[in-house]
């Protein structure tokens, strides 16, 4: 419990820093930007699957931002202090992940909020919000965990670039497909097609978040898929605190 | 119990050996000081006990256990470069960083405000932490590390980054902290901070504590003084030299090398039959740095690589030992002429 609170405080901690620091003003310029240009009212009123569809991606990438900005805050040697308390790894590096989850999850708070007020999406009620909005959060969660994840104070810098080479290659569908594929050996074509497979396996719970959060559509195993993203949030994350709670804690600067 | 005990405790970076077999104890309620250069390893020695970093080799036991983040709440830490999170007030700062030690309502207010008043912060304390100096900034980090009012104290070069009045006033604090009865490690460079706040001394140099002394036993008569006179006279001079071949003399300097209470005493009846006028009279060399010179050449530091680790200590950077060293080859060239007399 006490390791909760610790966590909750320097979470609290982080976000007020961020706040002060004015960096947040980059998010709330980047929603304005959003808003005006996607969401605000033009001739034809927003359909919910290009409400969600849209959101998603434009949070998704301010996360990126965000993400980066805030864990950046926690690799000062400022944090040696912070750390040789009774605050612990684990809550130092959750509570630079909430800090994330909070500004990102804000700023899609204040979207939808502008949306439900000035532009209202036609046949999109309350449930009908919640139950799109539940795996966008989930995949804002689940971006937030991977970047924690390759922090350069949690991964060390080879690892970082195997799990980038390894995410590259799940996706490399869009590269090596089609003519290059068949140009290759039978067996190396085989060979890649299976790590495909077995590499794109952990990112599933992603894709069909978005594609759930844009559908609404919970039927069959779909309802499901928030299940998976939360426990692939919780894997991704046990995976960043086991990672930090055994390095040793050199700070940049 | 020692409340720190490191056996053999070795460290490398990237291949670069820092630390090379550190075995050192502190028993409670005293102040230790770790002395050495820029880059001898006392920062990663901290960072160590701190467990940030991990031995290569060795044991480190904090209050008798090795799992130093069972010990967390029960250490203090003042940091060596003065990187804080300068966009808080320092109320505000050391209120945040009570939280993260466990405190809350009113015990926290009352630590905060005490802590405070304690290391002089009241009139600073609803200021923005990036408008002090750096003195009052090192102040935030002696109240931070009070906080939790810990057994242990580990201070990193806590003058290290300040002006001289800035130093003695850290000095003065740190004198009032010591009288709290925790147990203070001290890592230094100066001598005279040494001298004035530390129980005992380790001498670390090549990666080793390589010669240890309780700063009391190091307060005797100096082997070596420097008495400075408005003038002397050639007949006052030619028999000081007659007292002893360890008499050294110009017109305006006497050097008694190697010194005796009985050689001082002489000369300085001497002087005053001659009415000299004594203007001062001091040991050519301070005791611990007698001390740290004796531990130095007793143990020449190994050959070590030109490269310099990423981070903290190289091992290569001995500024002081150089400077002390600068310093008594001068003092050699002094004495010369006056031989030759």
């Amino acid at each position: 419990m006490n390791a909760l609170v610790r966590t909750f405080w320097f979470a609290v901690f982080t976000l007020d820093e961020y706040l002060r620091s004015g960096r947040i003003v980059v998010e709330l310029a980047a929603a304005a930007v959003a808003y005006y240009l996607f969401f605000r009212r033009w001739t034809t009123p927003m359909t919910p699957e290009y409400f969600f569809s849209t959101v998603s991606l434009f949070t998704l990438g301010l996360t990126i931002y965000t993400g980066s900005s805030i864990l950046a805050l926690g690799d000062r040697p400022a944090g040696y202090v912070a750390l040789a308390r009774r605050l612990g790894r684990g809550p130092y590096l959750l509570g630079l992940y909430l800090a994330v989850l909070a500004v990102s999850w804000g700023v899609y708070g204040a979207i939808c909020l502008l949306v439900a007020f000035t532009n209202p999406i036609r046949g999109l009620d309350v449930t009908g919000w919640a139950l799109g909005t539940i795996p966008l959060l989930l995949n804002l969660a689940l971006l937030a965990a991977f970047l924690t994840l390759l922090t350069p104070i949690v991964l060390p810098a080879p690892w970082r670039l195997a799990v980038l080479a390894l995410v590259a290659l799940a996706f490399s569908g869009s590269l090596i497909g089609g003519a290059a594929l068949s140009s290759l050996p039978e067996s190396v074509a085989t060979a890649l097609d299976v790590m495909r497979t077995i590499l794109s396996t952990p990112l599933l719970p992603a894709f069909t978040g978005f594609a759930i959060s844009v559908s609404r559509d919970y039927s069959g195993a779909s309802a499901v898929v928030p299940v998976a993203q939360l426990f692939l949030v919780i894997g991704l994350l046990a995976f960043a605190v086991y990672s930090f709670a055994k390095r040793e804690i050199v700070f940049s600067g | 119990m020692n409340i720190i005990e490191l056996d053999e405790v070795h460290k490398s970076y990237d291949g670069v050996a820092v630390l090379r077999g550190v075995t050192l104890r502190v028993p409670p309620g005293i102040v230790y000081g770790v002395l050495g250069p820029h880059g001898a390893g006392k920062t990663t020695l901290i960072h160590l006990m701190l467990g940030f970093l991990r031995p290569d080799r060795g044991v480190i036991r904090i209050f008798g256990s090795s799992n130093l983040q069972q010990v967390d709440g029960r250490v203090g830490y003042v940091p060596e470069r003065l990187r804080y999170h300068t966009r808080y007030t320092v109320r505000e700062y050391l209120w945040y960083l009570g939280r993260f030690s466990g405190l809350s309502g009113a015990t926290l207010r009352r630590r905060v405000n005490a802590e405070m008043s304690a290391t002089g912060l009241d009139s600073v304390a609803d200021r923005p932490m990036s408008a002090l100096s750096r003195g009052m900034l090192q102040r935030v980090g002696i109240a931070q590390a009070l906080l939790s009012e810990p057994e242990l104290l580990l201070i990193d070069e806590p003058t290290a980054t300040l002006d001289p009045e800035g130093q003695r006033e850290i000095i003065e604090l740190l004198a009032a902290v010591r009288k709290r009865g925790c147990t203070i490690l001290m890592a230094t460079h100066f001598l005279d901070e040494a001298d004035l706040l530390c129980d005992r001394i380790g001498i670390l140099h090549g990666g080793r504590i390589v010669a240890e002394a309780e700063t009391c036993t190091l307060q005797r008569p100096a082997r070596s003084i420097v008495i400075t006179v408005a003038d002397l006279p050639q007949a006052a001079e030619t028999a000081l030299t007659a007292l002893s071949p360890a008499v050294h003399c110009n017109r305006r300097e006497i050097v008694l090398n190697p010194n005796t209470p009985e050689l001082q005493a002489q000369v300085v009846r001497l002087l005053l039959d001659h009415a000299i006028t004594i203007i001062t009279l001091a040991p050519q060399r301070h005791p611990i740095e007698e001390f740290y010179l004796e531990a130095v050449r007793g143990h020449p530091q190994r050959e070590e690589s030109s490269e310099t680790p990423p981070h903290g200590p190289s091992g290569a950077g001995d500024a002081l030992l150089h400077e002390l060293l600068r310093r008594e080859e001068q003092r050699t060239l002094e004495d010369q002429p006056s031989r030759r007399l």
